[in-house]
């Protein structure tokens, strides 16, 4: 992310919470937190615990981000923010936190003549797969299932985000019940990510194997002949099975419910 | 294979279709689906950090180290750049790779006490990785990074809770402290569960090639087989290292050593003198005096205590006086104590130190521009502030046991208002002053890499000036066969390890 990217996200997100942009320009931002933003980034719940139990008027703080401090010609006190940087990171897990569930409508196109949309429900999950050994790698995959058919799409949602989604559904708008639960659904995309696992390419895991059986052997060479073997020798060999250890692990990302009319 | 699910995504959906909560904001729901397609991992190979850290420019030979060790050393490494080349930044792109990967997610960094603050702020600044100084850690259950002092970590309580920590790395500055497996602190290493492991060190091997042996082995048991073959094949003679093709490659295989031309920098030059000093006919007697006195008295037959009496004689009279003093008390046979009366009171008497004559011209010569020497001796350190002070020189000195504020203070002093800063051996670790550039070895220690330690407070990255090193010997002295010997420990180590630059001098064992 270049800093014009960081500034546009701070900006958005600031903006989606309901923070107020008090002053800003193309390279910091300085913005008046809301209650809830205060206790989410600010990490003072003393202050907060106190105000509860006095009752005083609550007085969220303010802050100013930096995005990009060689460009600025202003002198502004503030926390410079980069990629990497820890309050751009928190602001990234509040990100999460706060965008993991939705449920959308595609907005009808605008006619002339008031027509009739009917809208189709999908289940769509965004997955994470990290295989780790020593080493990792990690793969997307955004998956969506149509729950009347039980069709399923990949790259879910690139098709979805050229979309106009709502909250609500428009007037004249109506959708279908779904055939296929949302948690029935879900199952069945599990089970396609699960599949895609299976016919991936594994050599990774067989190599990582081979360099931990290549350590195992060095290490019983050094211990070699050494009747009782001290405790060292399987502390040793613990830390080399955990070293090159291999796991998949799978995460959801976000998802939700959507009810579409273009897909 | 295991494959872990996690579930808790699943419940807050389920929560959401039974309308318990409230659903998010589609357009938070857009942005991290951005930001996780930008953190994304897409390949085994590979550095994430750089791009986590744009504050940061390392060296291509800083990231070259990290990318070698993370994948041909599968995280098990000794990092062994000369001095001066940044072991830190490498250590900390490393560290923060894995932490990236969610490979480590608890770190233990052990370092002598002197250096725990530079590594906590070259942490926190450079890679902002939070560090916990173990000290301050209330429960290290909750503490993911700690930092301890090596000397701290090996005692109880502190060790036990040390070891009932799961970490994940174990990362080890001034390793070669580590040398002697018989040490507390060798054992207390071993006994660490070491799943990734960094090792630096500048000076890997100080005398023999068993000091690598033995770090390896903490590193990689068996890496270089066991005790008894390995002395089998390389101990014909510690000084002899046969067969160091074959140790060399193995060796590469879990070292990473970069000398100061492998690094593509344009290095200012080092320029090594040797500069032979005859003592006067007073000195000249003095000396003969001491040496004489395993002749006399039996107190002084033990070759140790001869050759201290004759390297503080080299260096001052102040440093053997004290010495010679405490020695005098164990004579009890009163023609003995006549000889050494007599010695004391010539001694007392010299009016000339020729070595501390030649460093003041060594001095007034460099044109007002910053000296440090080094002196061994904390007698002759206190001498040679006096005698500049009275050419009008100011000085500062400097110990390892100053607190950190006082070296602080010191190396401002140093940098702002003296010429000279003299230091004795403690002082030389952890002390960057690039700021200066000639720098006087009024002693020379045994150990070579210590006067690599030494010349690499100056020459380092950020030097701008060629470095003039000026080791001073008093001919016909036992310094001769302490330069003999640095020359011949030197061989060992570029025969293993990788070449040295000049430390003496290019004119080897022309004296």
């Amino acid at each position: 992310m270049y800093p014009q990217q960081i500034h546009q996200y701070v900006r958005r997100f600031f903006i989606e919470n309901s923070c107020h942009i008090l002053r800003e320009n193309e390279h910091f931002i300085h913005v008046q937190l809301t209650i809830e933003m205060d206790k989410k980034i600010m990490n003072r719940p003393f202050y907060w615990k106190y105000l509860e139990s006095t009752g005083d008027e609550p007085n969220p703080a303010q802050l100013t981000l930096i995005t990009d401090k060689n460009k600025l010609t202003e002198s502004i006190v503030g926390e410079v923010v980069h990629y990497g940087s820890p309050r751009l990171n928190q602001l990234f897990s509040v990100t999460k936190e706060l965008g993991s569930f939705v449920q959308m409508y595609e907005k009808p196109p605008v006619t002339q003549v008031p027509v009739q949309t009917i809208l189709t429900p999908w289940v769509g999950v965004n997955y994470k797969i990290t295989y780790s050994s020593d080493r990792t790698r990690e793969i997307l995959y955004s998956l969506g299932i149509n729950l009347m058919t039980g069709m399923i799409i990949k790259e879910f949602q690139e098709s979805i985000s050229r979309l106009e989604l709502e909250s609500t559904i428009s007037a004249n708008t109506f959708h279908l019940p779904y055939t296929i639960k949302p948690q029935r659904a879900l199952e069945r995309l599990d089970a396609v990510i699960e599949n895609q696992i299976k016919l991936d390419d594994h050599t990774w895991a067989e190599e990582a194997r081979v360099r931990q059986q290549r350590d195992i052997r060095v290490l019983d060479y050094f211990y070699e002949g050494i009747e009782n073997k001290p405790e060292t020798y399987e502390s040793e060999k613990k830390a080399i099975k955990e070293q090159y250890e291999t796991k998949i692990r799978i995460e959801i990302i976000n998802g939700g419910l959507f009810y579409l009319k273009s897909i | 294979m295991q494959i872990e699910w996690s579930s808790d995504w699943k419940e807050g959906f389920t929560e959401r279709l039974e309308n318990r909560q409230p659903w998010d904001n589609w357009t938070l729901y857009k942005m991290c689906f951005d930001v996780e397609k930008s953190k994304l991992i897409t390949d085994f190979h590979g550095l994430q950090s750089p791009k986590y850290l744009p504050g940061l420019t390392p060296f291509p030979h800083q990231l070259e180290a990290a990318e070698t060790v993370i994948e041909r050393m599968n995280g098990k490494a000794i990092l062994a750049d000369e001095v001066g080349l940044g072991k830190t930044i490498q250590a900390g792109l490393i560290l923060k790779e894995y932490l990236i990967r969610g490979l480590v997610k608890k770190a233990l960094i052990l370092v002598p006490a002197s250096l725990m603050n530079q590594w906590i702020d070259e942490l926190n600044q450079k890679f902002h990785i939070p560090v916990i100084h173990y000290k301050k850690a209330y429960d290290l259950d909750y503490c993911n990074i700690v930092i301890a002092s090596i000397d701290m970590a090996k005692r109880s309580p502190h060790k036990e809770n040390l070891y009932n920590q799961d970490f994940d790395l174990i990362i080890i500055d001034e390793a070669h402290k580590l040398k002697n497996p018989k040490t507390k602190n060798y054992e207390f290493v071993q006994n660490l569960k070491k799943k990734f492991c960094l090792l630096l060190t500048a000076t890997p091997i100080q005398n023999d090639v068993f000091e690598l042996f033995n770090l390896i082995s903490l590193l990689k048991p068996g890496h270089l087989g066991n005790f008894e073959t390995f002395q089998s094949v390389f101990s014909a003679s510690k000084h002899n290292v046969e067969e160091d093709e074959f140790l060399k490659e193995l060796i590469n295989q879990v070292m990473v050593r970069n000398s100061r031309h492998d690094t593509g920098i344009e290095w200012t030059n080092r320029r090594v003198q040797i500069i032979p000093l005859e003592f006067s006919e007073a000195e000249k007697e003095v000396y003969g005096m001491i040496s004489a006195l395993k002749n006399v008295s039996s107190v002084f037959s033990g070759a140790f205590s001869m050759i201290t009496l004759q390297k503080e004689m080299c260096s001052s009279k102040e440093a053997v006086f004290l010495t010679l003093n405490e020695m005098r008390q164990k004579c009890a046979n009163s023609e003995e104590n006549a000889y050494i009366d007599g010695l004391i009171g010539k001694l007392s008497a010299l009016q000339i130190n020729t070595k501390a004559e030649k460093a003041y011209e060594i001095i007034s010569q460099a044109n007002d521009e910053k000296v440090i020497i080094f002196t061994e001796y904390r007698a002759s350190q206190t001498y040679l502030q006096n005698f500049l002070y009275e050419k009008g020189i100011v000085s500062v000195p400097f110990n390892g046991q100053f607190s950190k504020n006082k070296r602080e203070w010191m190396k401002q002093l140093f940098k702002e208002k003296a010429q000279v800063l003299i230091a004795t051996e403690s002082g030389s670790e952890g002390i960057n002053l690039q700021f200066c550039h000639h720098v006087i070895n009024y002693d020379l220690p045994w150990n070579p890499m210590k006067l690599e330690q030494r010349i690499g407070r100056v020459h380092r990255l950020g030097q701008e000036h060629d470095v003039n090193i000026y080791n001073l010997a008093i001919k016909h002295t036992i310094e001769d066969h302490i330069l003999e010997l640095l020359n011949v420990k030197i061989g060992v180590f570029e025969k293993v390890v990788g070449e040295l630059d000049y430390i003496l001098s290019e004119f080897k064992l022309s004296i």
